[in-house]
C-alpha cells in the first residue's frame, strides 16, 4: 500500500510558484485592459447637491465617466442584502454609485474608465461635486443616543435587534449566590489582506459572453450577483479567481460596486476592464470588523460555576449591512464557548454609523465573544479567589455530553449543537504546555530581576463548515493524471496541496498526479464560498465523496477488463490490480480510455477505445445507467456545523516604566478532528495567532468624531511585523473526529485569531493588577491605566 | 482635529491687523494662494494649489470672519475642497501687543477630510504650526518692505462699488527663498500645506 497522505505534513506544491514570482494574481490578467478609477466621498455623511464631470470630457484617454445618473435598470438599484434575517428590520445596502447621499468615507461617487489608471485618477480629480455635509454619527456611542441618523428612515440607527434565550436567566440570576456585572469593549479592525480587491472583466460579442476575473472568496455567489445585476442568463457568465493574496473575510461580500461597475463597463465599452483598488481605498471602500460593546450580568456558584449568563450588546455595522447580521449573530451563540451556563440569555443590538460596512474578518464575531466570556471567567475567579482554570472546568461540557444542544439558533438557522469534542483534554494540556501550575515559582525569578510578567488563558468553540453545501468533480485523464475542480475559492490556504492528500487516498493515485482547480465557475458551476473555516470540511468531503465515485467506477471498468470482481480489486500508485495476482493489472489511464468508447482515433491510447476494438457486441456501449469517460462528482451538505476547539495561553511580559508589552511565550492547542495536513494546519493557527496578536496590541481603526479615518495607512495602521509576533508558537493537537462528514474533518482556518485578544488582556491583567476590559491595548493606555490606578488609591 | 500656535510679527499690532486683513496682502503672503475674491463683508473665496510629492492639487473654497474686534481677536471659518481632500475649519485667532510687537494666538478646530484627512493626518498639526511660522513671517516682510508691485498693481484694478473684487498672487521669481520654501516644506508636508494656507489665508482676508 501507498503511505497514508491524509494526516502527513506534506509541504505546500504552491508555494513553489509563489515564492519564485510564478504566482498569476488579479493584477496580473488583464494587461491589455482599461483602467477604472472610482471617486470616493470625502465626508462620512452628506447630501450631493450636485456632480459636475463636463471637465473630464477634457481629459485625453478617458473612455466613460458615470455617475449614479448613468446607470438603469437593476444597476440602478441598491447592492443586494445578501443574507435577510427576520431580525434585520432596517437592512440597507449602498447604490454601486451614491444616488443623492454618501453615507461613509469612501462611499463610491463616480466611476472614470481610462487608458490608464493614472489618466484616470488625472479625470477624477476634475470632477466637482457640490456636498452638503450631514451631521456624522460615529461609534456606538453616537449611534445608540440617535441625535442624527445615519438613514433617515432607520429609527434610533437600529438595523436589527436579535434575542435568543435558554431558560430562564433572570430566576437564575436572582438566586445565584455571587453576581458580577462588567462592561467589556473590542474595537474595530479590518482583514487588511496584502493584495486588495480587484476585478477585471472581458465581454465578448461575439459570443455574448461575460468573463470575469475577481479577488474574490466567492466565485459562484458574484456570478449569479453580476447576471443579475446586467440581465445575463447564469450560463452567459464565467467568474474565475486566480490566485488570490489574501482574503480573511473581506472578500466573501459581494458584488462590490466595483464588481458590478467594471463589468458593465466593458460590456458598454467593448473592451476590458480593470479595477485594483490601492490601500488607501481597501482601507475607507472595503470592509471592517470588531467594534463592538458588551454589558455582562453573570450570577454563579461557590465553585465558580455559571447559572445564570445575560449578555447585551452593541454591533457598529457601519453604514449599511450588505452581509446581514452574521458578526453578531456568531458573537451571541459563540460566545459560550466550552461552557454550559445554567441559562443564558442574549440581546444585540445592530447599529448604523457613517463608517465603513462591517462584515466578517477572520474569526467574525467569535473573538468578540471569546473576550465576553474568557473576561468573564476571570473575573469570576478573581472574585472567589479561585484559580482560573478551576473555574474554567466546572463550566466546561463533559465529552460525554456530545452531542450538546444549546438550544440557540447558529449563522447557519440550524441548531447550536456540538457535535464532537473533548474541553477538560483540552485543557489539561494547556496547562501543560505553557506551564501553568509552575508559573508562579517563574514569576518569582522575573521579579527578583525587577521584570513583570503574567500569565493569561482563554477557551473558544468555533462553528465551522458552515452549509449549504459544496461540490467537487474527479476526473481521471486518459494519461493517469487526475484533475480535481471544487468552485470554493482560494487566498492561501494550500487548497492544492490538502485536497489533493483527499484524492490521492480515496482513489489510489500519487498525489503528484492530482491537480486542484478552485473557484472556476467554468470547471464547478455549483459552490458557496470559502468562509467560516469550512473549506477542508465542505469540498475536502465533496472531494472525498466525488474521488470515491470515480474509484467505483474505475474498478467496475477494470473489473470487466481483467475479468475479475470488483471485491478483489485494488488502486495503487494509479494502477488497477487484482489483489495477490501480480501481472493482472491495469493502469488507471488506460481504465479512462476504456471509459469512452471512441469512434475515432487520435492517438495510440485511444486507437484501444474505438469500437472496432472494444465492448461486448451484444451491449450498448455505454450502459443505459451510465455515462462516458472516467469522472466522478458529489455533493456534501451537512445537517450543521462542525463545532472546534481550543485554547491558547500566553505569557506576557510589561515594562515597569515604559508599559511596553511583549510576548514571552505562547501556546495552543487546538482540535480540529482529524488533521489532513498538520503542517498547513499550524500554518493557519500561526497566521492567526499573527492577527491575533495585531488585534490584540496594535490594530485600531482611528475614527475622528466627524467620520474621517485617521490612520488609512499602513505607516499610521499598525500590522504587526515577524518581530512582533512571538518566535515560536507551542501547539499542541487534539483529534476528535466529527461525526458529520467522512473524513472527520473539522474547520481550522480562523481559529488562530479567535482567542488573541482574551488571552492577553488575562495576561496583562495578571501582570498589573488592573481590569484590562478593552482591547487592543496600547502602551500609552496601559500606562494610562497605571495613572488611573495610583489615582483612585491616593 | 485641534490645534493651536502662536507667533510673533515685529509689528505693532494695528499694522499687523491691517495688514492681515487687507487682501493684498494676504494673495501674496500665503504659500500657494492664487486668487482671492471678496464675495460679501468679511467673506472671501479662495483658491489655493498646494502640497507635492503624492498629495497634491487644487484647493477652493471660502473664507468667512466673525466676531470682530478690532486689535483684539476674532473668528474665522474656513471651508475648502479639492482633488487632495477637504478641510473645514473653525480658528480663533488673537491679537495681543506686546512692546511694539504683536503675538498672535489661534485655536483652531479642522475637520480634514479625503486623501490629506487619511494619509497626512499625524503631519498636519507641525506642519500647520510650520506654514503659519512662514506666512507670518511673510506678512512681516511686507510691512516691513511693502507688497511686491505686481501685488500692488492686481490690487488696484478692481473693487468698484458692489463689484466684486479679485486679487492674485503676483508671480514669484523662481528660486526666490520664499519659492524654495514653499517647495521643500510642499515636499515635507503634501497637502497640509493647503490647510495652513487656507486656515491662515482666511485669517488674512478678514479686514476689508
Amino acid at each position: 500500500m501507498t503511505t497514508r497522505m491524509v494526516g502527513a505534513p506534506v509541504p505546500r506544491v504552491e508555494d513553489e510558484r509563489f515564492v519564485t514570482g510564478r504566482g498569476r494574481y488579479l493584477d496580473d490578467v488583464g494587461r491589455d485592459a482599461l483602467h477604472a478609477a472610482v471617486l470616493r466621498s470625502p465626508h462620512a455623511h452628506a447630501r450631493i447637491r450636485s456632480i459636475d464631470v463636463d471637465a473630464v470630457l477634457d481629459c485625453d484617454g478617458v473612455h466613460a465617466v458615470w455617475t449614479y445618473d448613468d446607470l438603469d435598470g437593476p444597476m440602478a438599484e441598491p447592492l443586494p442584502l445578501l443574507i435577510p434575517h427576520p431580525d434585520l428590520t432596517h437592512g440597507r445596502t449602498q447604490h454601486p454609485l451614491a444616488r443623492d447621499q454618501v453615507n461613509y468615507v469612501g462611499e463610491a461617487v463616480a466611476l472614470v474608465v481610462a487608458d490608464d489608471r493614472y489618466l484616470a485618477e488625472d479625470a477624477l480629480a476634475s470632477i466637482v461635486v457640490d456636498y452638503e455635509p450631514l451631521p456624522p454619527v460615529v461609534g456606538v456611542a453616537a449611534a445608540r443616543a440617535a441625535e442624527h441618523l445615519v438613514h433617515d428612515d432607520v429609527p434610533g440607527n437600529l438595523a436589527a435587534r436579535g434575542e435568543q434565550s435558554n431558560g430562564d436567566v433572570a430566576a437564575a440570576l436572582e438566586s445565584a449566590p455571587h453576581r458580577l456585572s462588567l462592561d467589556l469593549e473590542i474595537e474595530r479592525s479590518a482583514s487588511m489582506p496584502l493584495e486588495g480587491r480587484g476585478v477585471v472583466a472581458r465581454f465578448d460579442p461575439d459570443n455574448g459572453r461575460l468573463q470575469v476575473w475577481s479577488s474574490t472568496q466567492t466565485s459562484t455567489g458574484l456570478r449569479a450577483a453580476l447576471a443579475a445585476k446586467l440581465g445575463l442568463d447564469l450560463l452567459a457568465v464565467d467568474v474565475i479567481t486566480p490566485d488570490v493574496g489574501g482574503g480573511f473575510g473581506v472578500k466573501i461580500n459581494h458584488p462590490w460596486p466595483e464588481e458590478v461597475l467594471v463589468a458593465l463597463a466593458a460590456m458598454r465599452l467593448g473592451r476590458p476592464v480593470k479595477f485594483v483598488e490601492d490601500r488607501r481605498e481597501h482601507f475607507i471602500a472595503s470592509a471592517h470588523e470588531r467594534g463592538q460593546l458588551h454589558h455582562v450580568e453573570v450570577g454563579f456558584d461557590d465553585d465558580g460555576r455559571v447559572l445564570g449568563l445575560d449578555v447585551r450588546f452593541w454591533h457598529d455595522n457601519g453604514a449599511y449591512t450588505p452581509y446581514g447580521l452574521i458578526v453578531p449573530i456568531i458573537t451571541s451563540t459563540q460566545l459560550l464557548g466550552p461552557y454550559k451556563p445554567g441559562a443564558y440569555h442574549v440581546v444585540f443590538d445592530s447599529l448604523y454609523t457613517n463608517t465603513v460596512i462591517v462584515t466578517p474578518y477572520r474569526g467574525a464575531g467569535r473573538p468578540q465573544g471569546c473576550f465576553v466570556m474568557e473576561r468573564t471567567m476571570d473575573a469570576i475567579a478573581a472574585a472567589l479567589g479561585k484559580d482560573r482554570t478551576e473555574v474554567r472546568a466546572v463550566n466546561l461540557i463533559q465529552p460525554d455530553e456530545f452531542p450538546f444542544d444549546h438550544g440557540l439558533v447558529f449563522q447557519d438557522g440550524r441548531e447550536l449543537e456540538y457535535d464532537s469534542g473533548d474541553y477538560p483534554a483540552l485543557l489539561a494540556k494547556i496547562k501543560e504546555l505553557v506551564g501553568w501550575d509552575e508559573f508562579e515559582t517563574f514569576r518569582a525569578e522575573m521579579a527578583a530581576e525587577g521584570r513583570r510578567v503574567g500569565l493569561g488563558l482563554a477557551c473558544y468553540v468555533e462553528g465551522t463548515g458552515v452549509g449549504p453545501y459544496e461540490g467537487a468533480h474527479v476526473h481521471v485523464e486518459t494519461s493517469g493524471k487526475v484533475k480535481v475542480a471544487t468552485g470554493l475559492t482560494t487566498q492561501g490556504q494550500g487548497h492544492q496541496t490538502a485536497f489533493a492528500q483527499i484524492v490521492a487516498d480515496a482513489l489510489g493515485v500519487p498525489f503528484e498526479d492530482v491537480e486542484v482547480t478552485t473557484g472556476d465557475t467554468r470547471r464547478m458551476a455549483y459552490a458557496v464560498g470559502t468562509f467560516a473555516s469550512r473549506a477542508a470540511v465542505m469540498s475536502g468531503s465533496a472531494i472525498h465523496l466525488a474521488a470515491l465515485r470515480a474509484r467505483e467506477k474505475a474498478l467496475r471498468i477494470a473489473a470487466d477488463a481483467l475479468e475479475a470482481s470488483v471485491d478483489d480489486l485494488e488502486i495503487v500508485d494509479g494502477v488497477v490490480q487484482v489483489r495477490g495476482t501480480p501481472g493482472a493489472s491495469i493502469d488507471l489511464g488506460t481504465v479512462a480510455v476504456l471509459s469512452n468508447p471512441l469512434r475515432y482515433a487520435f492517438d495510440e491510447a485511444s486507437k484501444a477505445a474505438t469500437q472496432f476494438s472494444v465492448g461486448d457486441p451484444g451491449k450498448p456501449p455505454v450502459a443505459e445507467d451510465d455515462e462516458p469517460g472516467l469522472e466522478g462528482k458529489d455533493f456534501y451538505s451537512p445537517q450543521r456545523s462542525t463545532f472546534a476547539a481550543g485554547m491558547h495561553a500566553v505569557i506576557v511580559e510589561t515594562d515597569p516604566d515604559t508599559a511596553e508589552i511583549s510576548i514571552l511565550k505562547y501556546a495552543v492547542v487546538h482540535d480540529c478532528g482529524r488533521l489532513v495536513n498538520p503542517l498547513i494546519v499550524e500554518g493557519q493557527i500561526h497566521g492567526g495567532v499573527a492577527q491575533g496578536v495585531g488585534g490584540a496590541l496594535y490594530e485600531r481603526m482611528a475614527y475622528d468624531d466627524a467620520g474621517q479615518l485617521l490612520n488609512a495607512s499602513f505607516m499610521d495602521f499598525l500590522m504587526p511585523f515577524v518581530t512582533e509576533v512571538p518566535g515560536s508558537i507551542d501547539i499542541d493537537h487534539l483529534e476528535t473526529l466529527s461525526p458529520l462528514n467522512p473524513l472527520g474533518i473539522k474547520g481550522a482556518g480562523e481559529a488562530g485569531v479567535i482567542p488573541g485578544s482574551a488571552a492577553i488582556a488575562a495576561a496583562i491583567e495578571d501582570a498589573e493588577g488592573i481590569p484590562i476590559t478593552a482591547m487592543p491595548i496600547s502602551p500609552s493606555q496601559l500606562f494610562e491605566l497605571r495613572a488611573a490606578r495610583l489615582e483612585e488609591e491616593r | 482635529m485641534r490645534f493651536t500656535g502662536e507667533n510673533t510679527v515685529a509689528a505693532p499690532v494695528e499694522r499687523v491687523w491691517e495688514a492681515l486683513l487687507d487682501p493684498r496682502v494676504l494673495v501674496a503672503t500665503i504659500p500657494g494662494c492664487e486668487q482671492l475674491e471678496a464675495t460679501g463683508e468679511h467673506s472671501y473665496a479662495m483658491t489655493v494649489t498646494a502640497g507635492v510629492a503624492a498629495i497634491k492639487g487644487t484647493y477652493t473654497g471660502s473664507c468667512t470672519l466673525a466676531d470682530l474686534e478690532p486689535h483684539d481677536s476674532l473668528q474665522m471659518h474656513l471651508v475648502g475642497a479639492g482633488a487632495p481632500g477637504t478641510v473645514d475649519a473653525t480658528v480663533a485667532v488673537r491679537f495681543a501687543d506686546q512692546g511694539g510687537q504683536t503675538l498672535l494666538t489661534y485655536d483652531a478646530d479642522a475637520v480634514v477630510g479625503g486623501m490629506v484627512g487619511g494619509v497626512g493626518q499625524r503631519m498636519l498639526t507641525s506642519v500647520s504650526r510650520r506654514m503659519a511660522a512662514e506666512f507670518f513671517g511673510n506678512v512681516e516682510g511686507v510691512i516691513a518692505g511693502g507688497l511686491p508691485a505686481a501685488a500692488v498693481a492686481a490690487g488696484a484694478g478692481p473693487g468698484a462699488e458692489g463689484g466684486p473684487a479679485v486679487f492674485t498672487a503676483p508671480a514669484r521669481p523662481a528660486g526666490s527663498p520664499l519659492g524654495e520654501r514653499s517647495f521643500v516644506l510642499g515636499m515635507a508636508v503634501g497637502g497640509a500645506l493647503a490647510l495652513a494656507g487656507v486656515v491662515l489665508g482666511g485669517i488674512l482676508g478678514r479686514r476689508r
